[in-house]
Formats: C-alpha cells, sequence, structure tokens
C-alpha cells in the first residue's frame, strides 16, 4: 500500500445531457495513447482497437427518431471481472481505483476481454503500422503494444503520472482539475470531467452527487468508477 | 522396481528443468558490450575524476526531465575552443562541430521501451547518481556497472517506501 494511496481515487463523470457524439475523445485518446489503426476488412472483422467508443441509440419512431450517445471506456471498477481471471496478474487492481494493465506481463490469453461485461478491452492481433507520417508523432511517453497484447483505456496514465510527479516536487497534493485525460480536454462541450473522488471537494465529487447520476450494469457489482449523468432533458423528467 | 525407477527419472527431470529456469533468470537481459568504443575517447575520468565538473554540468536534463540527456556539441565547445584545442581528439571534436555533425555517442544505459524512468524523480529522491552509474569519476570509458534488472529497481523502491505499483514504471 502506498503512503499516497487514500488521497487519491479517480473517476470521472460524464454527462449524457452534454454529450453531442462528435467523437473528438475518440480521435484524441487514439493520438494520446498510441492506439493502432486497423484495417476495414479488419475492422469488419471485429477487431477495431478503441479504448473509448461513442455507443449510439436511436430513439423514437420516425419522423420524431432522436439519437443518444454514450461514451463508453474502461470503467476502472471496483471490483472488476477482468482481474480475477487473469492467469498472470497482467491485469490488475492499484491503490488509486484503477484498474492497471501491465503490457510487459501480459501472455495474451484475452480471458480478461471476455469477461468484461463493457467490452471496452481490445487485443493486438498484428504489430501495429501506421503509414507515414504517424510514426514520428508517437507519444513518447506511452509504450507502443505489440503484437499479442491486451490493451484497454488507462485513464491516460501518463497524465497522471505526470501530475502528480509536478505535485510531488511543489511537495503538495495534485490540485482539482490538474490532470485531464486526453478526452476530457478534448470534450468540446465538456461532457467529460476526470477527478479525484477521494476528495468531496473536488468538481467530479460535487457532479457524482447529482441525482442524475448513475453506472452501467450496476446490478452486476463491479463497482465502477466512471459515473454517468442522466441524458433526454425533459423527456426523462420524472 | 520400475515404479522408482520412474520416480527418479522423474525427479531429476524436474531438477534439470529447475536449473535450467534458474539459468534463464540469471543470464543478463542486456548482452551488448558493457563499455562501449566511443566515437570520440572522452575521458570521465578527466573530467568528472580530475577537474570535478558536476555531473549536472553537462548532463543538463537530468533534474527537469526524463532523461539526464548528453550535452551538445557547443557545451564541449564552450571550453574547448580554447583548452587542449591543439589534441588530437579535440580537433576531432571541433571539426565535427564546424561541420555541424552530432557525434553518434553509444548508449550503455539502455531500457526497454516498456520501462518509463525518470531521472527527475530519482534526483528530488535525493539519491546519488553513482547509485546506478557507478564511479563514473574513476573511469576512463563509461562501463555499465549494475544489471537493470526489475528485481534491482523493486530491491531500492522498497528499501526507500517508493512506489511499487507496477503502473508507476510500466505505463
Amino acid at each position: 500500500m502506498s503512503r499516497q494511496a487514500r488521497f487519491y481515487q479517480w473517476g470521472m463523470v460524464i454527462d449524457l445531457d452534454r454529450c453531442t457524439g462528435c467523437g473528438a475523445c475518440v480521435v484524441a485518446c487514439q493520438a494520446e495513447n498510441n492506439v493502432a489503426l486497423v484495417e476495414k476488412q479488419r475492422f469488419a472483422e471485429g477487431r477495431d482497437m478503441h479504448w473509448l467508443r461513442i455507443e449510439r441509440y436511436w430513439e423514437g419512431e420516425f419522423p420524431h427518431v432522436r439519437a443518444r450517445f454514450l461514451p463508453m471506456l474502461c470503467q476502472h471498477c471496483g471490483d472488476a471481472p477482468c482481474e480475477p481471471v487473469c492467469p498472470v496478474y497482467a491485469s490488475y487492481h492499484n491503490d488509486e481505483g484503477l484498474n492497471g494493465q501491465v503490457y510487459n506481463r501480459c501472455v495474451g490469453t484475452r480471458y480478461c476481454g471476455n469477461n468484461c461485461p463493457y467490452a471496452v478491452r481490445v487485443f493486438n492481433f498484428l504489430n501495429p503500422d501506421w503509414p507515414q507520417p504517424l510514426p514520428d508523432q508517437l507519444n513518447p511517453d506511452v509504450t507502443v503494444r505489440s503484437r499479442g497484447v491486451m490493451e484497454k483505456c488507462t485513464f491516460c496514465i501518463q497524465r497522471i503520472r505526470r501530475g502528480k510527479e509536478t505535485a510531488k516536487s511543489e511537495k503538495r497534493l495534485v490540485r482539482d482539475g490538474e490532470i485531464q485525460p486526453a478526452c476530457a480536454q478534448t470534450c468540446p462541450p465538456g461532457a467529460i470531467v476526470f477527478g479525484n473522488l477521494a476528495d468531496p471537494d473536488s468538481h467530479v465529487s460535487r457532479l457524482a452527487r447529482s441525482p442524475r447520476r448513475f453506472r452501467l450494469f450496476e446490478d452486476l457489482g463491479t463497482d465502477p468508477s466512471v459515473i454517468y449523468l442522466k441524458g433526454g432533458g425533459h423527456e426523462h423528467a420524472g | 522396481m520400475r515404479r522408482v525407477a520412474l520416480i527418479v527419472v522423474m525427479t531429476l527431470l524436474a531438477g534439470m528443468l529447475t536449473a535450467l529456469l534458474a539459468l534463464i533468470y540469471n543470464l543478463p537481459l542486456d548482452t551488448r558490450d558493457p563499455a562501449p568504443v566511443q566515437p570520440l575517447a572522452f575521458s570521465h575520468s578527466l573530467h568528472a575524476g580530475d577537474y570535478r565538473i558536476a555531473c549536472r554540468y553537462c548532463h543538463r536534463g537530468v533534474e527537469i526531465s526524463r532523461t539526464a540527456g548528453i550535452p551538445p556539441l557547443a557545451t564541449c565547445q564552450a571550453c574547448h575552443l580554447h583548452i587542449a584545442s591543439d589534441r588530437p581528439e579535440i580537433v576531432k571534436l571541433l571539426d565535427q562541430m564546424k561541420r555541424e555533425e552530432p557525434v553518434e555517442w553509444v548508449k550503455v544505459y539502455d531500457l526497454p521501451e516498456h520501462v518509463y524512468f525518470p531521472h527527475m524523480m530519482h534526483l528530488r529522491a535525493q539519491l546519488d547518481c553513482a547509485l546506478c552509474h557507478g564511479d563514473v569519476a574513476g573511469m576512463e570509458r563509461i562501463t555499465r556497472s549494475v544489471e537493470l534488472k526489475m528485481g534491482w529497481c523493486l530491491g531500492c523502491h522498497r528499501e526507500h517506501l517508493a512506489s511499487i505499483d507496477c503502473w508507476t514504471c510500466h505505463i
């Protein structure tokens, strides 16, 4: 147990009322985390590599159709189904409520991906191959995963590390809003808020107490760290 | 009788397998030359040893960045335009500077890509450079003095109560 554990419990709030389904977060995530590109053919085979995807739901009958969007990413479950099934402990839980994935330990059994109810884990079926000039703009803070390794959203652990390093050298705790994952930073309507749930005054904690809150598949008992705020405006009122 | 023989053979096989695994585990990770020949015969024992130039004078990134960094030729030139500028190695150096070509130093300490090692955090923890890099002030040519194995990292992290969370280094 690290000494800083009690100070941080990372969590995220996604306001579905604000989400417009633009997909900027998906692109930002792809660029930030060196997520591999997948050919059309492979994509059709269901081998797409996304750490974050936008799920789309249609509501109502024509002509009164509305689209609803739900950004889906690793929920960083408190009681994660992916963790106990890993035979090599590559998928593990850390002190700050994050659900970790250690690439150099992963042997690619894909048990974790199959046991994830949110289907947010993706597997590298091939070595990543970026056309020029994309290899020149890879993020140096993130490992480029090779073939046979499972990967998923890390809440931009490299940014969390950097934020904590800066805070530590200034002998203080991380300030609220100091760390932002790529998706939260990019989101134009500000639907995604990231922060420390252990601090009751943080932006993310205040939003998490909203009456609109819900978590995905709450009945499974996974205790996710991602909290959604119900969208739909007037239609869903009462 | 046959059963005893079988048990003996199985025990021997298990022992051999264990010995083989132990051997593989103890093999060095980095098989490259621990003291590679550098393109210029820069002497650390002269600069850091005899003249006591601080490590940070040349490796300036070490306090603010992940990598300590190799100094640009301009750093060498700052002194060597006037000091010992007639020695053959210095002539080579100044010539290279004139041609605007960088020196291709050979990396001695190299970590795999899946390891995130921030130099600055280790300096902020008041660790001495020599803890990992050995007695550089006494080395004519830089020699790798430690095996950069994970167990070795963890031993120190445990001792100093630093984080041993996997994601501290493998991100």
